[in-house]
């Protein structure tokens, strides 16, 4: 048996963590059950995230062979497991832990399943994601508060006057040398993806108007600002938040993980493009390097049955009927839903009540299934814009063979925002991106980094080195530091500029 | 136009690469063990010359009338001659990655080459004449691209620096023209970011091509490094000062860019060669034989004939091979097309069929 405690600084210090009640019970429940102790994983995190997608204790099966991989030899000396049994820390102390751990073991507990196995990426958790942020209005009306309020600190480092003023500077250190070489475009081009309400927008646009005037070069004449956003409604509000700077500000209903789409006319035109707490919230996978062998962690969502029955009393359903009316949901959203059920939603609040029950009590059971090659594990497909944005899982495989056991997040959908959003970078532009990542592949086996849930929408810390290794492979130098314009919170400034 | 007897036993709008072939993954990570310390240099150099043919007999299936070893021996375009050339230093020679570039300095005066060729190019050359019937052009970075990214410590001005990396590879030429090379191309990549050096590349071409009696390409472009450019901008930096070069043919960019700096060559009278690129290279989209007859067709509106000489606009290195055979394909077949209005008479060109066969793995429209 193997037994991985990741957070181990909290058994050191004030209120550490006793191994006695938050492990050792489920070990003596292993012990107790019809498993091969041999071939059994136990795996301890602290999840931070209040709202997650976990219970106390799951089982996760540790698939041997799939039949993608048939034929595909399997190296000597892997150690082969059979299950892996995950603990949440934090809320283990206080819970039955022996208890459920061996339920667990007896056979698969009543739920309510709401889709089929498949990649983390393509789970229905991004739909509820994706209904979040198009249906943000009714989320805020519902829970009372705006979703910047949710985030840590009340406010997004976007909207920091010092960080807009030190980009600003950046870029007219550019300019000059451009400029003094008869090199600098007429236009130029700032791009951001996630303009959320425009406050980072008229940020920077007012210290940029301001600074301007001081350099005295006319570089505000020559600015096109285009602000970039999932949903029209946010950039039209948006647009009203930069009302006095419109004559440069152009705006773009896009999808983040495809900006070139709608932008692929500003190829290697575009002088910054910012991105601020956008890429955590994109989908991803997550892979794990086990015992010398790779997996793809496969995820299937799942109302536990007592919050299933409580769920479906009130939208006067039975459990067995939430899956459809769940993906109802998704697909019409809260304000069509009473038209589509008015049996289950008689108006807009029930059918927002129920979505917000439905996610609150959402979780996710896993899987490892063993990958046939990293080469044959599409990371993000081919666009079919310029041919060349493939990203193929061998960029996963210095990361994954980096050590000991591993798992990390793929970033899929930061991934294709970023390549995608590097082709639209000048050469001697900069990608600037606030956001949570993880800077060091040892940052995994010591940390959880997500999937959580801050309000109605999905967070995943952001794979770091993995970012910085495709970003050289790209042609460009990846750096990290810690937000410097406030202090004691997690958000990591990355700067991506040409390499060479 | 007054070719060497090489240039001229070939078609009119001869086609050719401007040298670097694709790289498959499996390559790169071969590559890379080899700079970990990982496979040795003898195993890295037979994978080198299994590729090489395999590159040269692509080119030869898709019709291309001068071919190129592909510089798959190179890890990158500068670290392959730096770390050959005596006096220049690299403190780390491992690398994470086979492509990225070396950290080099000079901290004395480059030696002086006399009669060696130390960088051992005419040896690559001979092997990739061994394996092909066809004219080759072989290609070199030049050495004021080479000069950029060594740290100076050694010259007051960085000029000397240029000049004496110059000096050995005249001697490289020298020796290749030795061991029967007969057209050879500078390489330029870094030129167009330092246009106010011109002069100083020139100079140092000179310096190169002096008394190599070959036929001589200069390639510049807006660099290609992982298919984006380095630099943006107009040729136009390029005149007058690259009148006074000794080489034979510009090799430039023009099918990403657009082709309105064939009027500046034009208009400062260049009355050589040109390679005109025809197929953008930063981009996997397959052009149309028609778009590339459309292209050489707006440069004979400026141009004669047989100043022509047709090539994509800088090294393939970061196309996948399927996209850069189907390119190379079409580049031919409208190259034909071009040839025939001129001549009048039916030309040898791939038709519909042979180029499904180049192209099998491509999807109907990307390649054709």
């Amino acid at each position: 048996m193997l037994v991985d405690f990741r957070p181990h600084t909290r058994l050191r210090g004030d209120g550490r963590v006793d191994l006695a009640t938050s492990l050792l019970p489920v070990v003596e429940a292993l012990a107790e059950a019809d498993v091969d102790l041999a071939k059994v994983r136990v795996v301890s995190d602290w999840v931070q995230y209040r709202e997650n997608f976990r219970e106390v204790v799951d089982l996760r099966p540790i698939l041997h062979s799939v039949p993608a991989a048939a034929g595909v030899p399997v190296s000597l000396g892997v150690r082969e497991d059979d299950l892996e049994v995950a603990v949440d820390v934090r809320r283990s102390q206080d819970a039955p832990l022996k208890e459920l751990t061996a339920a667990l073991l007896r056979g698969a507990p009543e739920r309510i399943v709401l889709e089929d196995w498949g990649r983390g990426s393509r789970s229905c958790i991004w739909d509820f994601n994706a209904l979040y942020w198009s249906a943000l209005e009714l989320w805020e009306k519902a829970t009372g508060r705006g979703y910047e309020q949710a985030l840590p600190g009340g406010e997004s480092d976007a909207r920091n006057i010092d960080a807009a003023r030190e980009l600003i500077l950046g870029l007219f250190s550019v300019w000059d040398r451009l400029a003094e070489s008869n090199a600098l475009p007429d236009e130029l081009y700032v791009v951001e993806l996630g303009v959320g309400n425009g406050g980072q927008a008229k940020v920077f646009l007012d210290v940029f108007r301001e600074l301007d005037l001081a350099h005295g070069r006319g570089y505000y004449r020559r600015l096109r600002y285009l602000m970039c956003d999932y949903s029209q409604h946010v950039l039209d509000l948006a647009r009203e938040t930069v009302a006095d700077h419109l004559a440069h500000v152009s705006s773009f209903a896009l999808d983040a993980t495809r900006p070139a789409t709608a932008l692929g006319f500003l190829q290697y035109k575009v002088f910054l493009v910012y991105v601020s707490n956008v890429y955590d919230n994109l989908p991803t996978d997550e892979v794990a390097q086990l015992g010398g062998r790779t997996y793809c962690v496969e995820t299937r969502a799942y109302l536990p049955a007592a919050a299933a029955e409580g769920i479906a009393a009130a939208a006067g359903a039975t459990p067995a009927e939430l899956p459809g009316l769940v993906h109802k949901l998704l697909r019409l959203g809260p304000a069509l839903l009473p038209e589509a059920a008015p049996a289950h939603f008689p108006d807009v609040d029930s059918a927002v009540d129920f979505w917000r029950r439905t996610w609150s009590a959402l979780r996710l059971e896993e899987r490892y299934v063993p990958l046939p090659g990293l080469d044959a594990y599409t990371i993000v497909p081919a666009t079919g814009r310029d041919g060349l944005t493939t990203l193929s899982g061998e960029l996963l495989r210095p990361l994954l063979e980096s050590g000991a056991d591993l798992r990390m997040h793929v970033n899929n959908g930061a991934l294709a925002s970023f390549v995608d959003s590097l082709m639209l970078l000048h050469p001697f532009g900069t990608l600037v991106c606030h956001d949570l990542f993880v800077t060091d592949v040892n940052g995994y086996r010591t940390h959880f980094r997500g999937p959580g849930k801050y309000d109605g929408s999905v967070v995943n810390w952001v794979n770091g080195p993995l970012l910085a290794h495709v970003g050289r492979r790209h042609g460009f130098d990846v750096t990290y530091e810690p937000f410097r314009h406030r202090s004691g919170g997690n958000i990591v400034t990355m700067t991506a500029q040409t390499r060479d | 136009m007054d070719d060497r007897a090489d240039l001229a036993d070939l078609p009119l709008l001869p086609t050719t690469v401007v040298g670097s072939y694709p790289v498959p993954e499996w390559m790169e990570r071969l590559k890379t063990e080899y700079f970990r310390g990982r496979m040795s240099a003898v195993q890295l150099q037979d994978v080198h010359e299994m590729a090489i043919k395999a590159a040269l007999r692509d080119q030869e299936l898709a019709g291309i009338d001068i071919v190129s070893d592909g510089e798959l021996r190179r890890d990158n375009d500068l670290d392959y001659f730096l770390a050959r050339i005596p006096g220049i230093e690299i403190p780390h020679t491992a690398k994470d990655f086979y492509f990225d570039y070396y950290d080099t300095r000079v901290r004395a005066p480059l030696p002086e080459p006399g009669d060696a060729a130390p960088l051992g190019l005419a040896d690559d050359f001979a092997f990739t004449a061994t394996q092909t019937d066809r004219p080759i052009k072989f290609s070199f970075t030049g050495p004021f691209s080479l000069a950029r990214r060594v740290r100076n410590e050694a010259y007051p001005d960085r000029r000397d620096l240029v000049l004496a990396i110059a000096r050995i590879l005249n001697a490289e030429a020298r020796a290749l023209a030795a061991r029967g090379a007969r057209m050879l191309q500078i390489d330029e990549p870094f030129l167009a970011g330092y246009p106010q050096e011109v002069e100083t590349a020139v100079e140092a071409i000179n310096i190169v091509t002096a008394g190599v009696d070959v036929t001589w390409g200069l390639h510049v472009c807006y660099g290609n490094r992982y298919a984006r450019p380095s630099w943006e901008g107009h040729y136009d930096f390029l005149f007058p000062a690259v009148l006074e070069t000794t080489v034979d043919q510009l090799v430039l960019e023009f099918a990403r860019t657009g082709y309105g700096d064939l009027e500046v060559v034009a208009k400062h009278g260049w009355d050589r060669r040109l390679g005109v690129g025809v197929v953008d290279v930063k981009s996997g989209r397959v052009e149309t034989p028609e778009e590339v007859a459309a292209r050489i067709r707006g440069a004979l509106d400026l141009l004669a004939p047989d100043q022509l000489v047709i090539n994509p606009d800088c090294g393939l290195r970061n196309l996948t091979g399927e996209v850069a055979r189907a390119k190379l394909a079409a580049m031919v077949a409208g190259t034909a097309q071009v040839r025939r209005e001129l001549t009048g008479r039916p030309m040898d060109d791939p038709g519909p069929d042979d180029l499904a066969r180049l192209t099998p793995g491509l999807p109907e429209g990307a390649a054709r």
